[in-house]
């Protein structure tokens, strides 16, 4: 292992390459932190100015609150400044009113001319992409260039038994390896203490340590990997080709063209069609807004029975809360059911590709990355979700403040200052707040991609047991 | 000698099987062309009948209240897709290409996204613009990185030094055996491509053709030009593969973080409060004010007057009509930084081959960002023309069935997919080729 570490720094080449290595960190850290902070700072800055345009209004009508509506902004997790994971794809902002589900709008991608479509730059994919490529340069030659200039043979001879060998190489190159993954400890490190990040440190340094910890498996795999071609190859430039290839396969074009089957095989609705589906179910349930609608003419009966009075302006609270109330209950009801198909189809959709990650380490650290650093899928349905829940909460919290607070007489119509609610009650009604994803969800997602990584390391030892036993020294 | 050398080649097994993959990949790219084109037709056609259910259940409902039967009637408006854009699918899967909107503010809807999976997104597409630019330039590495060495390797070399009377003749008959390789390759695809998208013989297309054969060009030239200096076969290997990384990968990522740093787009969100703001804020004001304010933006209309008493449609219309007037500010903001970010990346795009092919393809296809925030335009346009044409009707309280309803069918868009002479696409590619093909004439003198 000292040979071998003796030996590579001889070249000029691996200083060359620690120093590229080192400016990439460098610049996809500071463009990560900056992005993050500045993307953060713009997020707060119009959750907040939306907050105070909600509270600066004044007495009224609380249904026109309900469609005065607010925002949800999704803030982005500290450790996405090391992996944009798919945050670059997903949209930034819902508006949030009575009765309708809106569309997260604006997304980065929305607003790039095609560019970001080459790929980004972050410090995730300097170690998925880049530095496999750079090991397996370094790698590719150290047996089989000891096979052909005869040193092996002495090696042998003297005594050094092929375990030893093998195992010391690998972890040479692991040692390599290592010293190209410091700067990107480092940055990371250096961020978590002095950058201005979460409210939940503890959660940040736990997602790290579990991320690094992968990313350093996925390494020592990428090591054992170089170490057996290098070993079973018959030619240098055949470790080296081989190696190439399987970088190419395992990072281009398998990821692509699975995610591209997953794409074809369980089409996505057209946004018509889903939101037609949803109309039509709430149509046949009962329509609120339909004043001669028999679901809601039934309701109103039962409820007129219940208080035991003939008509509604007698019941002990406004009824056109009550009717809004109800209706809002069904169509996020209805609505939930048709999301939860729709995101169906996309976990059915990635699936495809995220199975690939037992056969290929490449992917399973992907997802592993992207699920320890808040990026994932999971994380944008979570925001998703968290942002439906608060819609909900705030139509109805304003619906009982009509059904408690508004004349009984006043059953339709918001305008005008005669049936109004406390300016107070807006204050009261908490703002949103994304919350992050627990680090259990993040664990359960990430989980196959855990085994998988574990998996390779286990095979490599066995596969390098087997090649010292098998393994031909000339 | 052409037919020996052409056999020589074929006869390597990882020359055949790289063929026949990337014939493979060619044809599912162009079958996913094919899917994403149906869907996009599937979904037109689906929004054509529903618009007539649609409308026809709201007027039997509402009929008699023409601001209530506005408040939900939405009118679709289609950017039609190119039979390119199966090839270059570009910003279209992202973007959506129906717009339904109402007449009420404009701002609050015509940024709303289409139904898209994230994931799918990030992965990208698979279509032929891929195919083209990432994995031709492998394949050519891959025919060519041991053109030369693998003659010294084997030691053949010095047999054909003695026996051709030009080592350079003979170098560039073994790599005109690659080319036309390659260029029957690209043409088969394209033949396909055409056939099965059903891509009109155009400027366009042709143009599309003529950037792919240079684009090809310039690889071979490249990849000459790093052959020529006699390294072995794996150093050639590995030094094109990292060529390929940091032209395709490396750079282009960087110039993304880089726009995305210097050009963030706090204004959209500006705009999505400020719209709101503006017109939900009038509940609270004075009718008059917000009336006076409608008309001053629309003299036309004074005669309606100022109905202030309770709610009147003229005012509540007004009202609408303020979210946009009042985030008309903040939306002129966000179109300049979009037309900064576009001048921005295409300047930058310029210097590299494979990011200008991709945003030519896109242009030519009609699936660029310009297109889109045209088709934005487009749609302000649109919901302009319906506005006026029902504020008058909805202030004069007239009634549901006097509208000629039949005649509100989808509306195309038709914007910005003329043939321009398109050549201006050509000349940073032509200008990098020719760079190229200049370093392998020195270079070539030097050497040999």
């Amino acid at each position: 292992m000292k040979h071998f570490l003796k030996n590579a720094f001889k070249t000029k080449v691996i200083y060359v390459m620690l120093t590229v290595f080192i400016l990439l960190t460098a610049y996809a850290a500071v463009s990560g932190i900056h992005n993050y902070s500045e993307q953060n700072s713009i997020r707060l800055e119009h959750q907040e100015k939306a907050r105070q345009s909600w509270e600066a209004n004044p007495d009224k009508h609380p249904h026109r609150m309900a469609h005065f509506g607010t925002f949800a902004f999704r803030m982005k997790q500290p450790l996405s400044m090391f992996d944009y994971g798919i945050e670059s794809f997903t949209g930034n902002a819902v508006f949030l009113e009575a009765h309708r589900q809106n569309s997260v709008n604006f997304s980065d991608a929305g607003f790039s001319t095609g560019t970001l479509r080459f790929g980004e730059l972050s410090m995730a994919m300097l170690l998925q992409l880049v530095l496999p490529l750079i090991l397996f340069f370094l790698g590719f030659s150290v047996v089989v260039s000891e096979r052909e200039n005869g040193t092996l043979k002495i090696l042998l001879s003297q005594g050094a038994d092929w375990k030893e060998i093998l195992l010391g190489k690998s972890l040479g190159l692991f040692v390599l390896a290592l010293l190209f993954f410091a700067p990107i400890v480092l940055f990371t490190t250096g961020f978590l203490f002095f950058g201005e990040t979460s409210i939940n440190p503890a959660d940040s340094w736990q997602r790290f340590l579990l991320l690094f910890l992968g990313y350093a498996l996925f390494l020592l795999i990428l090591c054992f990997m170089s170490i057996v071609v290098s070993t079973t190859a018959r030619s240098s430039k055949n470790a080296l080709l081989t190696l190439l290839g399987i970088w190419l396969f395992m990072v281009v074009l398998v990821p692509k063209t699975s995610q591209a089957i997953g794409n074809a095989m369980y089409p996505t609705p057209s946004k018509l069609s889903f939101q037609s589906a949803v109309e039509r179910d709430v149509i046949k349930k009962g329509d609120s807004h339909n004043p001669d609608d028999p679901y809601f003419n039934r309701l109103k009966d039962s409820v007129l029975a219940v208080h035991g009075v003939d008509s509604v302006t007698e019941l002990p609270f406004n009824y056109g809360g009550f009717v809004m109330r109800e209706g809002e209950k069904t169509s996020a009801n209805l609505y939930k059911k048709h999301h939860d198909s729709l995101l169906h189809i996309y976990e059915k959709q990635n699936n495809v590709s995220r199975f690939t990650a037992v056969l290929n380490p490449f992917v399973a650290i992907k997802t592993i990355s992207m699920a320890f650093t808040g990026t994932d899928f999971k994380g944008y349905v979570d925001f998703q979700e968290q942002a439906e829940t608060y819609r909900y909460q705030l139509a109805q919290e304003m619906n009982e403040l009509q059904m408690e607070y508004i004349s009984t007489k006043k059953i339709s119509g918001s305008e005008g200052k005669k049936h109004v609610v406390g300016h107070e009650h807006w204050e009261e009604f908490p703002d949103f707040e994304h919350q992050m994803q627990p680090l259990q969800s993040s664990l359960n997602v990430a989980s196959l991609g855990i085994f998988s990584l574990l998996g390779w390391v286990l095979l490599s030892f066995l596969g390098l047991r087997y090649l010292s036993k098998k393994a031909k020294a000339i | 000698m052409y037919r020996l050398l052409f056999l020589q080649f074929l006869r390597s097994r990882a020359v055949l099987a790289s063929l026949v993959l990337i014939l493979l990949l060619g044809v599912i790219s162009i079958g996913i062309g094919h899917q994403f084109l149906s869907q996009k037709k599937a979904a037109i056609e689906q929004v054509e009948s529903h618009q007539k259910s649609h409308i026809e259940r709201n007027v039997a409902l509402h009929k008699d209240d023409l601001g209530l039967l506005m408040y939900y009637v939405q009118f679709a408006f289609v950017n039609s897709t190119t039979h390119l854009a199966g090839l270059s699918i570009g910003q279209s899967d992202l973007n959506p290409n129906v717009q339904r909107i109402t007449i009420k503010n404009l701002e609050g809807q015509r940024y709303d996204t289409d139904l898209v999976n994230p994931m799918n997104l990030q992965s990208g597409n698979l279509d032929l613009s891929f195919v083209l630019i990432y994995l031709f330039p492998l394949l050519i590495i891959v025919f060519t990185f041991n053109l030369l060495s693998e003659e010294t390797e084997t030691g053949t070399w010095r047999l054909v030094s003695v026996q051709t009377s030009s080592k350079s003749k003979y170098l560039l008959t073994k790599l005109s055996v690659r080319v036309l390789l390659i260029y029957a390759v690209l043409g088969v695809l394209f033949t396909v491509a055409k056939i099965v998208l059903a891509i009109p013989l155009d400027l366009n297309f042709m143009m599309v053709v003529l950037l792919s054969f240079l684009y090809v060009a310039f690889w071979f030239a490249l990849c000459f030009f790093v052959i020529n200096y006699k390294k072995n076969s794996g150093f050639n290997a590995l030094l094109l593969l990292s060529i390929w990384l940091v032209l395709l990968i490396l750079l282009p990522a960087g110039i993304n973080a880089y726009l995305t740093n210097k050009y963030p787009v706090p204004e959209a969100l500006s705009t999505m409060i400020s719209q709101r703001d503006g017109y939900h804020t009038k509940w609270d004001t004075d009718k008059k004010e917000t009336l006076q304010k409608f008309y001053d933006h629309y003299p036309q209309f004074q005669e309606f007057g100022y109905p202030i008493e309770g709610f009147n449609w003229t005012w509540y219309y007004a009202m609408q009509q303020m979210g946009d007037d009042d985030s008309a500010k903040d939306t002129k903001a966000l179109r300049k930084k979009m037309g900064e970010r576009e001048t921005a990346s295409k300047q930058l795009s310029a210097f590299l081959p494979n990011m200008h092919l991709q945003l030519a393809f896109n242009e030519l296809a009609g699936t660029s960002l310009n297109q889109h925030l045209s088709f934005l335009d487009a749609t302000g346009d649109f919901h302009e023309e319906l506005r006026l044409f029902f504020y008058p009707l909805i202030f004069k309280e007239e009634s549901g069935d006097s509208v000629d309803w039949t005649k509100f069918v989808p509306k195309y868009s038709d914007d910005g997919k003329d043939d321009k002479t398109q050549l201006r696409f050509m000349w940073p590619l032509l200008i990098a080729t020719f760079i190229m093909f200049l370093g392998c004439i020195i270079i070539g003198r030097k050497l040999h």
